[in-house]
């Protein structure tokens, strides 16, 4: 495959983020590869879509058995899928050929807390999934024996793209047979406090955090009323605590088996780890398996 | 070790006694008609200061609140920890994370809302100081980036509460006020502190050296100070009597830090501040222990705090009408057109720009922080300070109705 891209970005402007009718995997020559595959291999099965192996390295005959092997044990059909073999930049490539292949989710395998230095400077998975411009699936736990997401959380906070990932959401239950849906708003009051505690009497005080809190419940439960539940146990729930930080311990303390999350609103650096907030809090400690929602709507 | 004497000790708890009692009652006279609660402890500080009680009743005044002595130091020792404590819980509700989040619009709008009142603040007292009555000719160059600070900084209590009330917090326009007002405290202090420590150090070396230590002890704090908090806070909330373990740890924290900051030349308000933010910002901080460490703050320091400034200044006999205008005229246009500039050119529409300038022009209890700890290292007089006071007072006052009236233009 040619290095040098000529981009039609025409198809993937206002193309949904569902449903995923091309999905990428970028393997990696590790131990858990069979396991990624073969959760590639359920879910492409579950959601009728086109596969595409991407492997960013030196290609050599040794790699191409492993990876053989690797796509008998996973009962990946080799000639019902690409491969795409490209040598360079792994993030940057892996991005160019989603952009390319007009890919609908890309699943790569992540483990789930880095150590610091790692974190910080940033890895292939995390990176990629701060600046994919297609929706993303990091797998904590992928196993050769793979199994339906049944417990999901999604975030509700108040933000244009939320509309987005509550469709997918919705659209994976259904796929995936999920047996229940949390739909997370976390309450966060950012330099209110010091203003409750200097003019409000106790009862002006819960009555403001209340107030605060189910103007945005009913633009929530608005915005979740428009959506396709025929099937779904749909709750929503509200968590106090940072965006992000909240949602990921809701996920951890339910055993949840994906986490579905907007795609950040704007370019995340070295500064967002640092002083981290909302998805950063995600990344930096994945509590289960993550999907990150890229709309181009 | 010294100990204050029987009547010494019933004095100085009556002074605390009356400040608090009357300052209460005046907060919540003020609260009903949503006045800053700054306003009426103020307000009780000249009534029982030199302004009023004091030129008419000067020998009990004397009395009451002994401007030599035992219980002069204690009161003023009670007022240095209330200031501490204050800047602590000023940082606590700065949220860095959330300038980033707000990303290029509050980038953008915060150093607008910042810079063009610095330079305009700066101008006023750098070619206009002739008609500032210094206390030495070395200082205007500080004096002027004091000036400069004084004009850039915001309130955010005040704005959060304007915000709040006029149904505006949760909207675009009032996050990116939110963040710039946060941003504005975060930069304005950290200069602050720098000036303070300039006043008993005035080679360039020294300055250099202020501001690498400026930097370093920032960086650490919110990097691996913010980790180690991080860490220690759920222990700390699981394993401590509550809330008494995190109320004490906190405010040690606080103190220590303040007292790292001033033993290496920085003040101390700046240890405060920064480990505020340290530790308001952790995710694992509990929302009732927050409001626990800041309740007692703001409703036990804050009142001693603004009601001794009355008590040490005659408000009447340093009212210069000429200075708190001119002061107030620039501190409003400084800020309304270098935020509503800042905020126009990241796409604010015309009316929502002028709403985030006079959002961010509500100056309140921290340009009176600001100012009293000038005034008390020397930096301005007492008719500057009257006159920053005046000023924080009014912009504060002004902020509701003016975004009111550009909002509801929209």
């Amino acid at each position: 495959m040619e290095a040098n891209f000529k981009y039609d970005y025409s198809k993937l402007k206002k193309r949904p983020s569902y449903p995923f009718e091309t999905i990428a995997v970028a393997i990696s020559f590790s131990p858990r590869m069979e396991a990624v595959l073969c959760e590639t291999k359920r879910m492409v099965e579950n959601y009728k879509s086109n596969l595409i192996l991407i492997h960013i390295g030196e290609r050599n005959t040794e790699k191409e058995d492993v990876l053989d092997t690797n796509l008998k044990k996973a009962n990946i059909d080799k000639e019902k899928c690409r491969i795409i073999w490209m040598d360079g930049d792994a993030t940057d490539l892996i991005l160019k050929i989603c952009k390319l292949n007009i890919v609908d989710l890309l699943i790569m395998g992540a483990i789930e807390k880095e150590n610091l230095f790692k974190y910080y400077v940033g890895t292939i998975a995390r990176t990629i999934s701060r600046r994919a411009k297609c929706s993303v699936l990091l797998l904590t736990h992928p196993s050769v024996q793979p199994k339906p997401f049944r417990k999901l959380v999604v975030n509700g906070i108040d933000n244009p793209k939320t509309i987005h990932s509550l469709k997918t959401a919705m659209y994976v239950a259904k796929a995936e047979s999920s047996k229940e849906v949390a739909i997370i708003q976390e309450v966060n009051m950012p330099a209110l406090t010091m203003t409750i505690a200097e003019s409000s009497t106790a009862p002006e005080a819960s009555k403001i955090k209340k107030d605060m809190v189910q103007e945005e419940s009913i633009k929530l439960a608005n915005m979740v009323e428009t959506l396709d539940k025929t099937g779904i146990e749909v709750a929503i729930k509200s968590v106090n605590g940072k965006p992000g930080y909240a949602i990921g311990n809701y996920a951890r303390s339910k055993n949840a088996d994906l986490l579905i999350f907007n795609s950040p609103d704007t370019h995340l650096g070295i500064f967002d780890r640092i002083f981290t907030h909302d998805i950063e809090y995600v990344l930096a400690d994945i509590p289960c398996n993550l999907l990150i929602v890229h709309s181009r709507v | 070790m010294a100990k204050l004497a029987h009547n010494e000790l019933v004095t100085l708890l009556m002074a605390i006694a009356i400040m608090m009692l009357l300052s209460r009652v005046l907060a919540e006279f003020g609260r009903r008609y949503k006045l800053p609660m700054v306003m009426g402890e103020l307000i009780v500080g000249i009534l029982l200061g030199p302004t009023i009680f004091g030129a008419l009743f000067p020998d009990l005044f004397l009395k009451v609140f002994p401007r030599t002595g035992n219980v002069a130091i204690a009161l003023d020792g009670i007022t240095n920890m209330s200031v501490v404590m204050l800047l602590f819980v000023a940082g606590m509700e700065v949220q860095l994370p959330m300038v980033l989040k707000q990303g290029r619009k509050a980038v953008i709008t915060s150093l607008s809302s910042m810079i063009i009142p610095f330079v305009v603040g700066f101008a006023m007292a750098w070619y206009g100081s002739d008609y500032f009555a210094f206390t030495t000719p070395d200082r205007k160059l500080l004096f002027a980036l004091f000036l400069g600070t004084a004009m850039s900084i915001s309130a955010l209590p005040v704005i959060a509460r304007i915000l709040m009330d006029l149904n505006l917090f949760k909207t675009k326009v009032g996050q990116i006020i939110i963040a710039s007002a946060m941003f504005n405290d975060l930069i304005g202090w950290l200069i602050f502190s720098v000036i303070l420590s300039q006043l008993e150090n005035t080679s360039s070396e020294g300055t250099a050296l202020t501001i690498v230590y400026v930097v370093i002890f920032g960086l650490f704090m919110l990097t691996i100070g913010k980790k180690i908090i991080d860490k220690a806070l759920p222990w700390m909330q699981k394993k401590l009597s509550w809330p008494g373990g995190v109320l004490s740890i906190s405010l040690g924290l606080c103190f220590a830090s303040a007292a790292l900051t001033e033993s290496i030349g920085l003040h101390a308000i700046l240890g405060a501040f920064i480990c505020g933010i340290a530790f308001g910002d952790s995710v694992h901080l509990n929302i009732k222990a927050r409001e626990i460490i800041e309740q007692f703050v703001i409703n036990v320091f804050a009142p001693l705090f603004f009601v001794s400034i009355g008590l040490k200044i005659d408000f009447a006999a340093n009212f210069d009408v000429v200075l708190v205008v001119v002061i107030l005229i620039v501190a409003i246009v400084g800020k309304v057109v270098g935020a509503g500039l800042g905020a126009y050119f990241a796409g604010f529409t015309r009316n929502e720009s002028l709403a985030i300038g006079f959002g961010l022009n509500a100056r309140g209890a921290m340009e009176i922080i600001l100012g009293t700890l000038a005034l008390n290292a020397g930096l301005i007089d007492r008719p500057v300070f009257v006159a920053l006071v005046v000023m924080a007072l009014v912009t504060s006052i002004l902020s509701g109705p003016m975004m009111r009236k550009f909002m509801s233009n929209q």
